[in-house]
């Protein structure tokens, strides 16, 4: 396969497409390496998608989260369980799982947020709400 | 202590730090009204948002109003020097 026609999986948390690797096939298991997010991979009429695992649930986040920190190499600190509860409450309140600290209830602050992603905590050693930590 | 003052909490329902400001008021006896700016309905969040943005110079929360004085995320040392406790 030449790189030109590398196939792609579409996140629907983060809203970006990944690339598949070798191994995968249709309800392999995977791990989104932009946002964490744990997905089945099957193949729709536009090309390879990812369906959220135990969606909408605390499981669902910390699998999240917890995958995040570990493909990025952060840490949490004692403000992390506060953090998963307002979470919780944003999805019963709000419909999914955004920012506690923000007001914006948009796709971009989806947590792991967009700023997240593009590398804030490198940045100012933090996420905007304190999840995600710089390693000392 | 300075409970003549009213004491005005702007926070979001589901942020740890405002939850953090609000337990520490408890704690210490304090009586304070508490808004949770992303539980108002849509104009009066509009309307809230502006005035905490006008007093501030942003959209961040916890802020408490202890008179004359804001203070701007959980900070406990602010706190007890507002409050004198």
């Amino acid at each position: 396969m030449s790189s030109s026609q590398v196939e792609r999986i579409y996140c629907p948390v983060c809203l970006a497409k990944f690339k598949f690797s070798e191994g995968w096939s249709e309800g392999s298991v995977v791990v989104c390496p932009i946002c964490g997010e744990r997905l089945t991979i099957s193949k729709s009429a536009d090309g390879w998608v990812g369906d959220r695992i135990d969606k909408g649930t605390e499981k669902e986040i910390r699998d999240r989260i917890d995958g995040f920190a570990e493909i990025r190499g952060y840490v949490f600190n004692d403000v992390k369980e506060d953090i998963v509860e307002g979470l919780m409450g944003k999805y019963k309140r709000f419909g999914d799982f955004y920012c506690p600290c923000r007001m914006e209830h948009v796709p971009e602050y989806q947590c792991p947020c967009k700023p997240t992603r593009g590398g804030d905590v490198e940045k100012n050693g933090k996420c905007h709400c304190g999840l995600f930590w710089k390693k000392a | 202590m300075a409970e003549k003052h009213k004491i005005i909490v702007y926070a979001l329902s589901t942020c740890p730090y405002c939850k953090r400001t609000k337990r520490f008021l408890d704690a210490h006896k304090v009586v304070y009204e508490h808004v949770d700016v992303d539980l108002l309905d849509d104009s009066k969040q509009d309307e809230v948002l502006d005035k905490v943005e006008k007093l501030t110079g942003r959209k961040s929360f916890p802020v408490v109003i202890v008179g004359t004085e804001i203070i701007v995320g959980h900070d406990e040392q602010k706190l007890k020097k507002a409050l004198n406790i």
